[in-house]
């Protein structure tokens, strides 16, 4: 177990070199900085609060975009290496198959975290030119961004490991749609009168990611005060969610016959 | 299963148990069974052949040995490890069939990662990658993108993983496949060097070629189940221990002679004479022949038996299947 690092660490810097290596994220990459740019074209065409515009459709398309890629990246990522049998010559080594799944995690969570990073920057380059204010408020929603995309990618693993990307896609697509609405989901249970409905809404509450913990970009774009109380927690609630979805999926792949 | 009497005990390296393996194609569809009870040994030091047709589970019996797939029952082991365990892979090599690796990166980095995988350190990782690269004929393009890489080319690169971190024992599935003649001949010295070396090795192959050449043991596999099993010269009966010599500037009268004092088989073809001959009697008869003023235009050993008990193990198994069937009362179409 002690030397389990070092044999994550080599699959998780492949796979990130793998995605370095690709074009096709470049693309994304440009679109996402694009969009970005793109707002401050539509904030100056408006009269009333430019800044909190391009703000608010920045932050929203960092929060597209990034989910977009670690979907798109995620929904493959162990699928591929099975139909393409790179994964064979590495399980040979002494590599157990939870040790595989975690360094293709951690593969893919750098490479969304490094194009989030690269995105923050555009960010508070576009803020700056228009002078628009940045706060601590920007770097907590950028945060925990930064940790819905956790969860999102430890999803798509999960999903990865045992189906085809097409069913993965939708499945990670309806996880991540459900995970926003799965306090509205919550409340609506609660107000029905039945006591089985009530304890389906509990149950799907705490079984379905709870995303809309992860957004802030409200409360940054408006200057609400965010708590570090707050983060913290939210940050806490997606490692623990992360990591049980992760055990899952590693107890799914070791049972798996890799044809 | 009769195990045949052999001279060495030496230790088992790999068993293979009563291993069964059904696939199921989909849901609500009968299971296909693909190995009934199939069981070997090889021991340690020696070269398995492990041969049979297309189809006949080959490369199913491997995966299950390197514990990608799970058998339906019985068990095998690895150095005494059961083959689900991981630890003892450190001693393992394995080249899979048609491999293919990570394409984005070059040669020298593809074996860096599985050096570091197997747990090959520091200054001991560059030197073995660079021995590996020499070793497999890469040196040109080590520094290429596995994406340009021939099959050929690929297939070395395969090789050179598999015996990266200096495992004990190496399982190679159709090592040969894609290889030209003088990379055949390259791996052939690369698995003999090992044998050298003390290392076990395991090979799937459908060249009877290869395994007469290289292999000390060898399983036919047809349809899922074991047909023949034993050392390489079990299959050798006297008829394998012949060998050809095509010879030129021979007076038949004299070929006649040779072919009465030797007990060899012998005929005109043209310009050309044909003898066959046991192996022992070779160089006698070689001499004999050229001090009559006779020119050696080839001589070749002649080993057709494995090939003859290949090809019947083939026909016996279609038939067993035919019989079962029709035991079942399987309908004829
Ligand atoms: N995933 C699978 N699902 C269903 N059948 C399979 C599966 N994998 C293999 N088979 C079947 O198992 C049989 C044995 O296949 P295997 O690949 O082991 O053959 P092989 O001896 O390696 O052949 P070859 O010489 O062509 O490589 C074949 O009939 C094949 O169709
Ligand atoms: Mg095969």
């Amino acid at each position: 177990m002690l030397n389990s690092g070092s044999r994550i660490w080599p699959i998780a810097t492949n796979t990130v070199r793998e995605a370095v290596r690709h074009r096709l994220l470049y693309t994304l990459l440009f679109f996402a900085v694009t969009m970005i740019g793109f707002s401050v074209l539509i904030a100056s065409l408006s009269y009333v609060e430019g800044e909190r515009i391009i703000q608010d459709v920045g932050l929203a398309s960092i929060r597209l975009f990034s989910v977009g890629i670690a979907i798109f990246v995620g929904i493959g990522l162990i699928h591929g290496e099975v139909e393409r049998r790179t994964i064979y010559t590495i399980l040979a080594k002494p590599v157990t198959r939870s040790e595989f799944l975690l360094g293709k995690f951690l593969g893919l969570l750098l490479t969304v975290w490094l194009q989030l990073c690269l995105m923050a920057i555009a960010f508070v380059a576009v803020s700056v030119l228009v002078g628009a204010g940045l706060d601590l408020g920007y770097v907590a929603a950028m945060l925990l961004v930064g940790v819905e995309l956790m969860v999102i990618v430890a999803v798509a693993t999960l999903f990865s490991s045992f189906t085809t990307p097409m069913l993965a896609a939708f499945f990670t697509l309806g996880i991540y749609a459900l995970g926003h609405l799965s306090r509205d989901l919550y409340s609506l249970g609660q107000a029905s009168d039945v006591p089985a409905v009530k304890q389906a809404a509990t149950l799907l509450y705490r079984a379905l990611p709870d995303l809309e913990s992860f957004n802030l970009s409200t409360q940054a774009v408006h200057g609400v005060a965010i708590s570090g109380a707050e983060v913290g927690w939210a940050s806490l609630y997606g490692v623990a969610y992360s990591i049980a979805l992760l055990i899952l999926a590693s107890f799914i792949f070791h049972r798996r016959d890799l044809e | 299963m009769s195990h045949p009497i052999t001279t060495d005990d030496s230790r088992e390296i790999v068993r293979v148990d009563a291993i069964v393996k059904d696939f199921r194609p989909g849901l609500g569809l009968r299971a296909k069974r693909v190995l009934h009870e199939v069981s070997f040994a090889v021991r340690e030091g020696e070269i398995y052949g492990f041969v049979g047709p297309n189809g006949a589970g080959k490369t199913t019996t491997l995966k299950i040995l390197m514990g990608l797939i799970r058998p339906t029952s019985g068990n095998a082991t690895i150095l005494d490890c059961d083959v689900t365990e991981t630890g003892f892979r450190e001693h393992i090599g394995f080249l899979p069939e048609n491999p293919y690796f990570y394409s984005f990166l070059t040669a020298e980095e593809i074996l860096r990662f599985y050096a570091r995988l197997s747990g090959v350190g520091g200054r001991d990782r560059d030197r073995r990658v660079q021995a590996l690269i020499e070793l497999v004929g890469l040196g040109d393009a080590r520094r290429e993108r596995l994406s340009t890489y021939s099959k050929g080319m690929l297939q070395r690169v395969g090789i050179a993983q598999a015996l990266i971190h200096d495992p004990k024992v190496v399982f190679l599935d159709e090592p040969m496949s894609g290889l030209d003649p003088i990379g055949r001949k390259d791996i052939r010295d690369i698995i003999l060097r090992l044998k050298s070396e003390g290392k076990t090795v395991f090979m799937n192959t459908h060249i009877l070629n290869d395994v007469e050449m290289i292999c000390d043991r060898v399983a036919i596999i047809v349809k899922g189940r074991i047909r023949h099993e034993g050392p390489i010269r079990e299959f050798m009966n006297e008829e394998a221990m012949r060998s050809d010599i095509v010879l030129a500037h021979l007076a038949p009268e004299v070929a006649e002679q040779l072919g009465a004092k030797f007990s060899a088989r012998v005929q005109t073809v043209g310009e050309q004479v044909e003898v066959q001959v046991m192996d022992g009697q070779v160089r006698d008869l070689l001499k004999s022949a050229l001090e009559a003023g006779a020119e050696v235009l080839s001589l070749s050993p002649n080993r057709i038996s494995l090939e003859r008990i290949f090809l019947e193990a083939v026909e016996q198994g279609e038939q067993a299947d035919g019989s079962s069937a029709a035991e079942r009362g399987a309908p004829a179409c």
